[in-house]
């Protein structure tokens, strides 16, 4: 202590010194407050794909009976009562070229740049005000100086608005081959196989969104399903694939089919009786005298006016299909659209058959 | 001479102290984005084994539940969710099988190549999950209903079963699934 009580002036500074420097190390471990942490936020899953190869069916029974693969969807029954059985012979999904799922080699899903994505999102973002929002979202949209072309025309950038890509010679692709072959049997009356065969196809820029609806108490949704194929077929064929008929084949399918949006959310519910409602509710009717009588801007109230002309010619809202050409067999019968569908009210309700 | 001695050693403590601070202070300086891309972790896991549910029955044995050999009981497992406050409910009702898989493994992965020239551009570390290219399911069943209540035990309770699906055999899985952050945080 002495020798300490001894020490001069810079020996002081120094200990002054080394007491201060001390200091920061507290000054890390601080805590955040409320607004600092709601400033902190975690960024979405992404999901790719990489190499994937599914399938599954079911096998003819051998000599005892026994089947060494099942696939089947039951517990349906038809208007008498008679119990309807889908065997699934074959589903799939794999890459390009796999001849109508006979050749099976693997595809990516999604890419490292565009993948699938689960995330939670700000609703204020997507016009869903002040809620957040858990989306479910395939590889987006891109813009056409960027994108691809949908339906595989080419294999270039710049060619389209779909993120995956066509296969390629050096490059797998991530579009998917995908199909299914089934038979029904209604009791004892067993169909021909049903088959349905999308070529690589595309479903860039679908999603899921769900969240709660205060008003009702409910689930409120959004749904979005883009599906782009250069050849969508339906055949069907004798149960042991021996003769099939004539080939249902549309070209260039396109599929943008919008189920819900900001506005008109899809409610999903279970009624009192135990069956399934899906719900799309009308969007409310102006009060009278907001819009004019002849249904121009002048004369109405031209807030109200606006919302009304901008949900009405929103293409967002509204569900597309187009086939390029529909052919049966060798026959061409053209080109087919069905554009500009909004889906104002929706009520599908499931009734129980059995008695 | 001595005191200066004193004062020369009580000097050389002092700024060991000093230092003392700075060193543990070094020790805790975070890692930088470059150095922490060369910490790698070993290999990954490998996973064989199967899951099975319920493949004798549930735990719980009433009037309405049992184990599988008894004719007049349900021994499936159900899974009920309400979408609407005071509203009827969604289930997954009868759920039953195994999943025997072998291979299965879990890794980290640094892409900085491949996937048609996107791996260059990514080049970052995402979590793998190799499929395990064969999933042998055995008898294997769900069944998808709506119900008035969540118990079947419950009073009042009314089932819509709206379709019920059976696996069987070897299903074919193959590939990698990737999972990495996305999005704008």
């Amino acid at each position: 202590m002495g020798k300490f009580g001894s020490c001069n002036f810079p020996c002081t500074a120094m200990l002054s010194f080394a007491l201060f420097w001390s200091l920061p190390l507290q000054a890390e471990m601080v805590t955040l407050n409320e607004s600092e942490m709601s400033e902190i936020d975690g960024a979405g899953i992404g999901l790719v794909l990489d190499n994937f190869t599914f399938s599954h069916g079911t096998d003819a029974p051998d000599a005892n009976g026994n089947q060494a693969r099942i696939f089947r969807i039951t517990g349906i029954k038809s208007t008498d009562g008679q119990d309807v059985d889908i065997t699934v012979n074959h589903l799939y999904i794999a890459g390009a070229d796999s001849t109508y799922g006979q050749n099976l080699t693997p595809v990516n899903l999604g890419r490292l740049l565009h993948p699938w994505r689960i995330d939670v999102v700000d609703g204020n973002t997507i016009g869903v005000r002040d809620k957040s929002v858990l989306e479910i979202a395939a590889p987006a949209m891109l813009s056409a100086a960027e994108g691809y072309d949908c339906l595989g025309g080419s294999a270039a950038a710049g060619s389209g608005t779909c993120s995956s890509r066509p296969a390629t010679e050096s490059w797998i692709g991530e579009r998917a081959d995908m199909g299914m072959q089934m038979n029904v049997a209604v009791g004892d009356d067993r169909s021909a196989n049903l088959n349905i065969h999308a070529k690589s196809a595309v479903i860039d820029g679908s999603y899921l969104r769900l969240w709660g609806d205060d008003a009702r108490q409910q689930m409120a949704g959004q749904f979005k399903l883009n599906f782009y194929s250069p050849e969508l077929t339906i055949n069907a064929c004798t149960q042991d694939g021996s003769e099939c008929g004539s080939r249902i084949t549309m070209s260039d399918f396109v599929l943008q089919l919008a189920i819900g949006n900001e506005l008109q959310p899809v409610f999903f519910d279970v009624d009192g009786t135990g069956n399934f409602v899906l719900e799309v509710d009308a969007i409310a009717a102006p009060a009278p005298g907001q819009i004019a009588a002849n249904g121009l801007r002048e004369g109405s109230d031209t807030a109200t006016w606006d919302f009304y002309e901008a949900y009405y010619t929103n293409p967002e809202y509204r569900s597309n299909l187009r086939i390029g050409n529909f052919g049966v067999g060798d026959r061409d019968f053209g080109s087919a659209r069905i554009e500009g569908m909004l889906i104002q009210h929706l009520e599908i309700r499931t009734k129980d058959l059995a008695p | 001479m001595i005191r200066l001695t004193c004062c020369s050693a009580t000097r050389f403590c002092l700024l060991f102290m000093a230092l003392l601070p700075a060193l543990a202070y070094s020790e805790m300086s975070p890692l930088g984005d470059d150095a922490l891309a060369d910490v790698s972790g070993q290999g990954g896991i490998y996973l064989s084994g199967d899951i099975s549910i319920n493949e004798m029955g549930g735990p719980v044995q009433n009037n309405y539940f049992g184990r599988c050999d008894e004719a007049d009981k349900k021994c499936g497992a159900r899974f009920a969710y309400r979408l609407k406050q005071d509203g009827g409910w969604m289930v997954l009702d009868e759920i039953r099988g195994m999943f025997a898989f072998e291979g299965l493994t879990l890794r980290v992965r640094s892409v900085d190549s491949g996937f048609g020239g996107d791996g260059a551009l990514f080049d970052r570390d995402v979590i793998e999950l190799g499929l395990p290219n064969v999933v042998r399911f055995s008898d294997v069943q769900f069944k998808i209903a709506s119900s008035s209540t969540p118990r079947p035990t419950d009073p009042g309770f009314q089932q819509t079963d709206i379709f019920a699906v059976e696996m069987q055999g070897d299903v074919i899985m193959q590939g990698n699934l990737l999972v990495f952050p996305d999005g704008t945080p």
